[in-house]
C-alpha cells in the first residue's frame, strides 16, 4: 500500500521540496533570479515589438504611390509648421532665460529627450503600465517623466538593462501636481480605476471652489512644474466635471485623458540633466 | 398494544404502550421554557434594542466631526473682505501604523536587551519610544522632500495617540503651494503620509476694517454645540467623538454674526476594532459652508479713511495717533466706513496670533474700537446741539445776536472764547463758523441744562446706538441735575450748563454717536439708526422731525457751511478738491484733565452735499502729548476732506455728470 500511496503523493512532495529549496536559497540568489527574469524576457519583448514594426512596415508597403505622395505632402506641411514653432520656441526660450537672469529667478530643471518605442502592454494592466524598449543602456532613470504627442504618458517606475516599465497616467497609483491652464493654484491629479478597453479617466482634487467645468466647457489640466518631477505646461487631460468635495473646502473633478494614450507606440522619456 | 417478538429482532422486544399522562407535564414544561425564551428574546429585541445599539456603538463606532467652513463677508459692492483660504498640512494616520509600531517595539526592546542595560524602560515607555522612532522616520522623509529640518514633539505625539488616534496627526503645518505640490508628486498614493487641507480665514485687504470685521480663534470649548442636519452624526456621545477643531468669532462681525457664519458640521462614522484602530467607514456627511454676509462697508471709503487717519502721527512720526472715523449714509443709516486707529493686520490671526504680535497689539492699545467703545468729550461739535436746543425751545432765533467780548462770566467761572478771540456782535451763522464760545454759553445758559440734556436725549446721545458690533460702550454721558446729585452728591451749577453748552464738562459721546447725530441734523430728524447690514433697496429712514422752520434749518446749515468756507473747518478743502460740492461741518477741540495733564481731542463733524445730504462723517483724533493743542480744524478736518474726496471721486466715476461742475470762466466778457 505504501509505495502506491507515495506515487499518488509524488506531485505534492515534489512541490514541497521545491518550496523548501526556494526558502533555503539565499536572498541574493533570489534577487538575481528575479532581475535576470526581466533581462531574459527583454529580448523576447523587443523581438515581438520589432516583428510588430516589420508587420506595420509591410502593411504600409501595400499603400499606393499616390497615397504616399499625399502623405508626404501633408508631412511637409506639418514639418514647415513645426519648423516655425521651433524657431518661435527658441526665441521664447531666449526671452525666458533673459528674464530669469534679470529677475534672478532659479532656472527650471532641464531635460534630455530620449525617444523610445513601446515594447509591450499587457491587457490585464492596460491602463496601469507599459514596457518601453530602452533602459539603463540609454541612461533612463527611475522617476523620469514620459510624454507623447498628446501630453503626459506617465513616469518611469522600474529601469532594467534594456527595457523600462512606465507607470501610466491612468494608473490610480500615480499622483502628480497639476494646474488648470491659466491658473497658478496647484491641484492634485490621480489616475482612476479604468477598465481595459474603456476610455481612460483620472480624478483631480483640491480644485478651488470658483473653478467650473462641464463636458461642453472643459478645462485643460496641465503639469504644474513645481512638484519636482514633471516640467510645467504638459497636458494631462481635460477636466469635464467638478463637484463639491467631502470637506466642503474644494471641488473634486473628473479628467478625460487623451484617447491616443490607448494606442501610443512612440514615447519620449525626459531625463533630468545633472546641474552643477 | 400486543407485544411482538420476531426472529429478526432477536431478543429485543419492542413494546408500544398507550399515551402516558406523565408526558403532559413534560410538554407543558417545554412549552413554558420556550415561551420564556421567546418572551425574553422578544423583550431584548423589541424593548432593549436602543440600549444594545447604543452599547454597540460605544464599543465599535467612532465619530469624526469636521466643522464646516465659515461663510464669507463682503462689502456693499460685493468685494470679498473675509474669505477662507485652504491651509495644507502633511499628516500621518497613526492608526494605520499599528504593524510598524509593533515591529519597532520588538526592535527597540531587543536593542535594549543586547545592551544589557539594567534600566530597561517598561513596556509603556518602550511603546512610546517605538512610536516616536517610526513617526520621526516619516517626518525625515517629509524633511527630505521639502528641505526642512522639522523635529517631532514627543509629548504632543503621545497626547495625540491616546486622545485622538483616529484623527490625522499633523507633521508639518501651513505648507506653501510649492511644498504641497512637491509632496503630492513625491509621496506614494498608498503612503500613510497624506496632504490634508483645512480652512483658515483670509483677509484680502489686510488691516482694513479690522475692528469691524473682527477675528476668529480656535474653538477651545470642548462641549460647544454643533449644527447638524444629519441624525446619523448627531446620535453620538462625546466619548466616541473625535472633533477637528473649528473656529469661533471673537470680535466684530465675526463675533456678532457667529451663528450665521458658522458652517454646518460634517463628519464620518467609522467602525473600529477593540484596540480603537479604524476598521471600516460606515457613514460620511459633507460639511457645509456657513452663510455669507454683505456688509454696508464700502472698502474704498474705509481704506481712504484709514489712510487719512494714519497721516496723523506723533512728532517723531513713529506712533499713529489714536483716532476714529465714521462715515454714514444719511438716508439709510448704513455705515460706509468705520475706522479706528491704531489697528492690526487680520492676516496675523490666521491660523493663530503669535504671542509677540499679540503683545504689540496690546502695547499699541489697538484692541479697542475707538469708534464705538471710546467715549470722549465732543467739544465745540456739541454747539450744534446747543443751537438746536436753543432754536427748538425758542431762546435762540435765526436773527439772534450777542456781543462777544472774548470771554463770559457764568457764576464764579470766567470762560474765554475760542482762541481768546473777541468776535463782537455775532449772529448764529458766524458763531457756528467761528466757534464762538461766548455766544453758545450765553444762549445755552438761557436754554438751561435740563433743556440741553433733554434735547441730547432726543437725539439718542445718552444711549448706545445698537450697532451690530460687540463692545459698544455704555459710558456715554449726557449729564443733568439728577445725575450729578446721585453720582457726585453735588448740585448743578450754572458753570455746568455753560460747560455742557460747549461740549465740555461731563458730556461724553462716541464717534459713532456723533456721525449718527450729524446724519440726523442733515435729514432734519432726531435719530439715525446706524447699521452694518447692507440692503440693496433699503428705504430712507424716517424718525421724529426736529421741528425746525425753514429759516431755522437754513440758519444752522448756513453756519455749518460757513465753517468750511471761512471758519475753523476750511482746512477740509486741503484734501477735498471738488469746489462745486457744498459741505456743512463743525470742528471741535475738547479737553480732558488726566494724571498726565490736559489731553486734547480734535473733532470734526460734517455732511455733504449741504443742499441734498448723502453722507455724514465724524472724525475724532486724540492728542498724544499732554497740555498741547490738537485742533479739530488741523487734525480732523483734513481726514474728512480725504474721505469726501474718495466718495465724490467714486460717484463721478460711476455716473459721470452726477456732480455739478463749476461754471467755466467766460472767454470774453459779456457786453
Amino acid at each position: 500500500m505504501l509505495p502506491k500511496r507515495f506515487d499518488q503523493a509524488q506531485p505534492f512532495i515534489t512541490l514541497g521540496i521545491i518550496v523548501l529549496a526556494w526558502l533555503i536559497v539565499p536572498t541574493a540568489a533570489k534577487r538575481l533570479m528575479r532581475l535576470s527574469f526581466f533581462e531574459f524576457q527583454a529580448p523576447l519583448d523587443i523581438s515581438a515589438a520589432t516583428v510588430r514594426d516589420v508587420q506595420e512596415f509591410w502593411s504600409l508597403r501595400t499603400r499606393s504611390r499616390n497615397e504616399l505622395i499625399e502623405a508626404g505632402i501633408d508631412l511637409a506641411h506639418l514639418n514647415a509648421k513645426y519648423e516655425t514653432s521651433i524657431q518661435r520656441n527658441a526665441a521664447l526660450e531666449g526671452e525666458v532665460a533673459r528674464l530669469q537672469e534679470l529677475l534672478k529667478l532659479p532656472s527650471y530643471t532641464e531635460y534630455r529627450a530620449e525617444p523610445a518605442r513601446v515594447a509591450r502592454r499587457d491587457f490585464n494592466v492596460w491602463w496601469q503600465r507599459m514596457v518601453i524598449r530602452k533602459g539603463r543602456n540609454y541612461g533612463i532613470t527611475e522617476g523620469a517623466p514620459v510624454i507623447f504627442v498628446g501630453g503626459v504618458v506617465g513616469r518611469v517606475r522600474v529601469v532594467h538593462a534594456y527595457t523600462s516599465e512606465v507607470e501610466l497616467i491612468s494608473n490610480p497609483g500615480l499622483r502628480m501636481a497639476a494646474t488648470i491652464e491659466g491658473d497658478t493654484r496647484p491641484l492634485s491629479y490621480q489616475g482612476g480605476n479604468n477598465p481595459t478597453f474603456g476610455p481612460a479617466k483620472g480624478t483631480v482634487e483640491f480644485v478651488p471652489l470658483d473653478v467650473t467645468a462641464t463636458p461642453s466647457a472643459s478645462r485643460r489640466l496641465v503639469t504644474s512644474g513645481v512638484g519636482g518631477v514633471f516640467p510645467a505646461g504638459l497636458t494631462i487631460g481635460q477636466i469635464f466635471r467638478v463637484d463639491p468635495s467631502t470637506d466642503g473646502l474644494f471641488k473634486t473633478g473628473e479628467v478625460r485623458l487623451d484617447p491616443r494614450l490607448d494606442s501610443v507606440s512612440e514615447v519620449t522619456v525626459l531625463i533630468p540633466l545633472q546641474t552643477d | 398494544m400486543a407485544e411482538k417478538s420476531t426472529e429478526r429482532s432477536g431478543g429485543l422486544v419492542e413494546s408500544h404502550k398507550g399515551y402516558d399522562s406523565r408526558t403532559i407535564f413534560f410538554y407543558f414544561a417545554v412549552a413554558a421554557l420556550l415561551t420564556a425564551l421567546t418572551s425574553g428574546l422578544a423583550y431584548q429585541q423589541l424593548f432593549k434594542t436602543d440600549e444594545y445599539h447604543e452599547k454597540e456603538k460605544q464599543q465599535n463606532q467612532r465619530r469624526i466631526l469636521v466643522p464646516g467652513p465659515r461663510g464669507n463677508i463682503y462689502d456693499r459692492e460685493g468685494r470679498l473682505l473675509v474669505g477662507n483660504r485652504p491651509r495644507f498640512a502633511v499628516t500621518l494616520h497613526l492608526d494605520s501604523l499599528r504593524k510598524e509600531f509593533r515591529k519597532e517595539y520588538i526592535k527597540v526592546r531587543k536593542a535594549y536587551r543586547e545592551l544589557e542595560d539594567k534600566d530597561i524602560p517598561n513596556s509603556t515607555q518602550l511603546a512610546q519610544i517605538a512610536r516616536y522612532s517610526v513617526v520621526q522616520r516619516y517626518l525625515d522623509q517629509v524633511n527630505a522632500s521639502l528641505g526642512r529640518s522639522e523635529k517631532l514633539d514627543a509629548k504632543d505625539l503621545n497626547r495625540h495617540f491616546h486622545g485622538e488616534l483616529l484623527l490625522p496627526y499633523s507633521l508639518v503645518d501651513d505648507l506653501k503651494p510649492e511644498e504641497y505640490a512637491r509632496l503630492i508628486e513625491q509621496l506614494p498614493v498608498s503612503s500613510p503620509l497624506q496632504v490634508y487641507a483645512s480652512s483658515t480665514r483670509y483677509y484680502p485687504f489686510g488691516s482694513a476694517a479690522s475692528h469691524v470685521l473682527g477675528y476668529v480663534s480656535a474653538n477651545e470649548e470642548p462641549d460647544s454645540e454643533e449644527t447638524y442636519t444629519d441624525n446619523k452624526l448627531a446620535t453620538f456621545n462625546d466619548k466616541n467623538t473625535f472633533k477637528m477643531r473649528g473656529t469661533i468669532g471673537r470680535d466684530g462681525i465675526e463675533s456678532e454674526y457667529d451663528n450665521l457664519l458658522q458652517g454646518e458640521t460634517g463628519g464620518t462614522v467609522y467602525r473600529v476594532d477593540p484596540a480603537g484602530y479604524r476598521a471600516e467607514t460606515l457613514y460620511r456627511h459633507v460639511p457645509i459652508q456657513g452663510k455669507s454676509i454683505t456688509t454696508s462697508i464700502d472698502i474704498d471709503l474705509q481704506i481712504a479713511a484709514e489712510t487719512a487717519l494714519d497721516k496723523n502721527r506723533s512728532e517723531d512720526d513713529t506712533v499713529v495717533l489714536k483716532s476714529a472715523a465714521v462715515v454714514i449714509d444719511i438716508n439709510t443709516g448704513e455705515i460706509l466706513a468705520l475706522a479706528s486707529n491704531p489697528d492690526y493686520d487680520l492676516n496675523d490671526f490666521a491660523p493663530r496670533l503669535s504671542t509677540e504680535k499679540a503683545k504689540v497689539i496690546t502695547d499699541n492699545e489697538a484692541w479697542m474700537n475707538r469708534a464705538i467703545s471710546g467715549a470722549y468729550p465732543p467739544g465745540s461739535t456739541f454747539k450744534i446741539l446747543t443751537a438746536v436746543a436753543g432754536l427748538h425751545n425758542g431762546w435762540l432765533t435765526p436773527n439772534s445776536h450777542f456781543d462777544c467780548e472774548g470771554h463770559i462770566v457764568v457764576g464764579r467761572s470766567d470762560f474765554p472764547c475760542h482762541n481768546r478771540h473777541v468776535h463782537g456782535n455775532i449772529g448764529i451763522r458766524d458763531a457756528i463758523a467761528k466757534s464762538c464760545n461766548v455766544f453758545f454759553i450765553h444762549y445755552g445758559s438761557q436754554t438751561g441744562g435740563e433743556a440741553l440734556a433733554a434735547e441730547a436725549r432726543r437725539f439718542h446721545l445718552d444711549r448706545p446706538m445698537g450697532i451690530e458690533l460687540p463692545h459698544e460702550t455704555r459710558r456715554m454721558m449726557i449729564p443733568d441735575e439728577v445725575w450729578k446729585k446721585k453720582e457726585r452728591g453735588e448740585s448743578w451749577y450754572p458753570g455746568d450748563t455753560a460747560n455742557m453748552a460747549i461740549g465740555q464738562g461731563f458730556v461724553l459721546v462716541t464717534p459713532l454717536q456723533m456721525a449718527s447725530f450729524t446724519a440726523s441734523i442733515a435729514r432734519g430728524e432726531v435719530f439715525t439708526q446706524p447699521t452694518l447690514e447692507h440692503q440693496t433697496n433699503r428705504t430712507r429712514q424716517r424718525t421724529e422731525p426736529i421741528g425746525f422752520s425753514r429759516e431755522q434749518a437754513a440758519a444752522l446749515r448756513d453756519g455749518m457751511e460757513e465753517c468750511i468756507k471761512t471758519g475753523t473747518g476750511k482746512t477740509l478743502r486741503i484734501n477735498f478738491k471738488h469746489p462745486e460740492i457744498r459741505v456743512a461741518g463743525k470742528s471741535g477741540t475738547a479737553q480732558k484733565r488726566t494724571a498726565k495733564g490736559t489731553i486734547n481731542y480734535a473733532w470734526f463733524i460734517s455732511y455733504a452735499p449741504a443742499e441734498k445730504p448723502e453722507i455724514a462723517i465724524a472724525v475724532m483724533v486724540e492728542g498724544d502729548k499732554a497740555d498741547e493743542e490738537y485742533g479739530g480744524g488741523t487734525y480732523a478736518a483734513p481726514v474728512t476732506g480725504s474721505i469726501l474726496q474718495e466718495y465724490f471721486d467714486k460717484k463721478s466715476a460711476a455716473k459721470p455728470g452726477t456732480i455739478a461742475q463749476p461754471p467755466k470762466p467766460a472767454t470774453s466778457p459779456a457786453r
